[in-house]
């Protein structure tokens, strides 16, 4: 490879982020500006430079603000943790919920609307849940000391069915009028969306560890045993990436329940039009996830207002034949 | 005395438009929704019921009806096992598989719908007349046309307020104008500002709420507690509801159920949305002054 050829790679890999970035205001724009409440754009100008309370100040600083912000850490996080999650279990089909994270939350999350609790009770018991199956699965996993990836997704997989039967049970006990809000948290749902600010760090500190991880894995995709030939230290990698991707799918969920489907499709259109370099592809997943949920969110509580649709429907709508077209123009593989 | 054999068979139409026909009035009849229990006990047939689902809590009597499970999912067999000679259902609560599992078993239903509250003084009687209570029965319903009249006749043609009614606060649902709580809005002269939606029970967004800025803000909760997150719209002082302090509470079983008793959270309404007529009104003059 010549000097002026890995100049040329890294333009275009500035410019992909470049423009996600673009992409991510022009949503975070378009996000502030929608709504009931007519707010133009010279409005939110207004509304920013100046410290004036209006209706229009409150909605933008109380309604819209923190659940767009939310929307883009919530998608940021659900993207990165697939990607390290196809990577680590090295299967397409894997998605951040894979391996029963969003399963232990949402019984922890359904168990406070039974008993009535308030929000932040719901959002510590969702992330205790996700946290108890993260245990749960990495124990189980590694009890025999023949740690695997493919044990890994199985424990993950069987785990997952039983946080299924839990919820089905819960929701088969509970009233009607607790019976919408778990099937709205279950749907994922960021209306309840606070600013997210502990979650930010979270997904940054994530972000930096698993970008500083890029090199082994994309040594990684060659097969454990090239990479290890290379020199990775395979086992305390695969462990890094169980924890990272765990760790962001429990910050998501406790946020916004359980939104499918972003997590598993962002990393795949980014591969097949991107590559599989992981210094681009992590960044670039994490901003065109925040981007697409922000976007579908936007849409969700716009489309039909004063009525809301759920954003995972939007999320599907719009990932769904991107993702074809995308896997029908590339001849790249897939992990 | 007559003879129950010679006495001519009953039949009615229930609230589906399909024909119930005993050949003598029923003497054990099974209610399968709480709202039903109510409807038996109010057409005077309560001594009737041998048996009930869970939440049936009124009148105090039906505390201590046996159960044959919850409404939306009821022990068909042990509904069998009381040999019931009359089920009373709630079509859009029940299974309908169930309810025609019965049918298919020879037991006569009575399928309740109630989509206006008209309905309810007719429902009452066909029930009596099914259970042999039809004297008691007709007395109720008079009495609640006239109730209901009397609140439509003081109310419904004062100055409108704009209700907005939450069913729920997570998420925020409310109802539109098929809903029964919206034709008792209309009664006690109330608008409701989500009546056009489509859904009849649609989730909406609080920017909807500050946009249609209501007069009044009315809520029920889950029990008999004031819900603490009708408190909520306080931090959102440009609201007239809260300008005015018109946060408004009716208990659920008042209102939320098709029953007699939404007389009882129509009464409450009224005075309520008349308190908030009367905040309008002055405030009106007020403007004019100035």
């Amino acid at each position: 490879m010549t000097l002026s050829a890995v100049s040329h790679q890294q333009k275009r890999n500035l410019l992909c982020l470049l423009l996600l970035v673009l992409a991510c205001i022009g949503s975070l724009i378009l996000a502030l500006t929608s709504g009931s409440i007519e707010i133009s754009l010279p409005d939110l100008w207004l509304v920013i430079t100046t410290d004036q309370t209006s209706l229009q100040s409150t909605v933008v600083n109380e309604l819209r603000l923190p659940r767009a912000l939310s929307a883009l850490i919530v998608g940021a996080q659900l993207a990165l943790a697939g990607c390290l999650m196809q990577v680590l279990l090295r299967n397409p089909l894997a998605d951040p919920y894979v391996l029963g994270v969003s399963g232990g939350a949402a019984v922890g999350a359904l168990f406070s609307i039974m008993m009535g609790l308030g929000s932040f009770a719901m959002s510590a018991n969702a992330f205790i849940g996700a946290m108890v199956n993260l245990l749960l699965v990495f124990g189980l996993a590694h009890s025999q000391g023949s740690w695997s990836p493919t044990r890994l997704l199985l424990t993950g997989v069987v785990t997952a069915a039983g946080w299924g039967a839990v919820i089905s049970f819960m929701l088969s006990i509970s009233q009607d009028h607790q019976l919408t809000g778990m099937v709205f948290w279950l749907m994922g749902d960021l209306s309840r969306a606070q600013l997210p600010g502990q979650h930010s760090l979270v997904f940054l500190i994530c972000l930096l560890l698993s970008w500083a991880l890029a090199r082994p894995l994309n040594l990684m995709l060659r097969g454990e045993m090239q990479a290890k030939a290379l020199g990775v230290s395979v086992y305390p990698l695969q462990i890094g990436l169980y924890l990272l991707a765990s760790l962001l799918t429990a910050s998501a969920v406790t946020q916004a329940g359980s939104i499918g489907f972003l997590g598993l499709v962002v990393p795949h259109i980014l591969r097949l039009s991107l590559g599989t370099d992981h210094r681009l592809l992590l960044p670039a997943s994490a901003l065109a996830g925040g981007c697409l949920l922000l976007l579908a969110d936007t849409l969700a509580r716009t489309l039909i207002a004063p009525q809301q649709l759920p954003v995972g429907v939007i999320t599907a709508f719009l990932g769904v034949p991107v993702f074809l077209w995308v896997l029908q123009k590339s001849n790249r593989g897939l992990v | 005395m007559v003879n129950p054999v010679f006495a001519a068979p009953i039949s009615v139409i229930d609230d589906r438009q399909n024909t119930v026909t005993l050949q003598q009035p029923a003497q054990r009849i099974i209610s399968l929704a709480p709202s039903t229990t109510e409807l038996v006990y109010s057409a005077g047939a309560g001594n009737k019921l041998v048996a009930a689902v869970s939440f049936s809590n009124y009148p105090e009597a039906a505390k201590n009806l046996p159960l044959v499970g919850s409404y939306n999912q009821f022990d068909l067999e042990r509904v069998l096992a009381y040999q019931p000679d009359l089920v009373i259902s709630w079509y859009s609560g029940n299974q309908p598989e169930a309810i025609e599992q019965l049918e298919k078993l020879g037991i006569a239903v009575y399928r309740t719908e109630t989509r206006y509250l008209e309905q309810l003084p007719e429902t009452l009687i066909k029930i009596g007349q099914l259970a042999g209570t039809e004297t008691a029965a007709q007395q109720e319903a008079t009495r609640f046309k006239q109730t209901l009249q009397h609140l439509k006749d003081s109310y419904s043609t004062k100055a409108k307020v704009r209700v907005f009614y939450q069913v729920w606060n997570q998420p925020l649902i409310t109802i539109n104008q098929e809903n029964l709580i919206s034709q008792v809005i209309e009664v006690c002269g109330g608008d409701n500002v989500f009546a056009e939606l489509d859904s009849i029970a649609p989730r909406i967004d609080v920017e909807a709420v500050l946009k249609a800025d209501p007069d009044a803000i009315v809520a029920s909760g889950m029990d008999e507690q004031r819900p603490e997150w009708l408190s909520d719209w306080k931090a959102w002082p440009s609201l007239k509801a809260v300008q005015d302090q018109q946060l408004h509470f009716v208990p659920p079983d008042h209102i939320q159920r098709q029953t007699a008793r939404v007389l009882l959270g129509a009464e409450r309404l009224c005075q309520q949305l008349d308190r908030t007529r009367r905040i309008n009104v002055e405030s009106q003059q007020g403007d004019d002054q100035s």
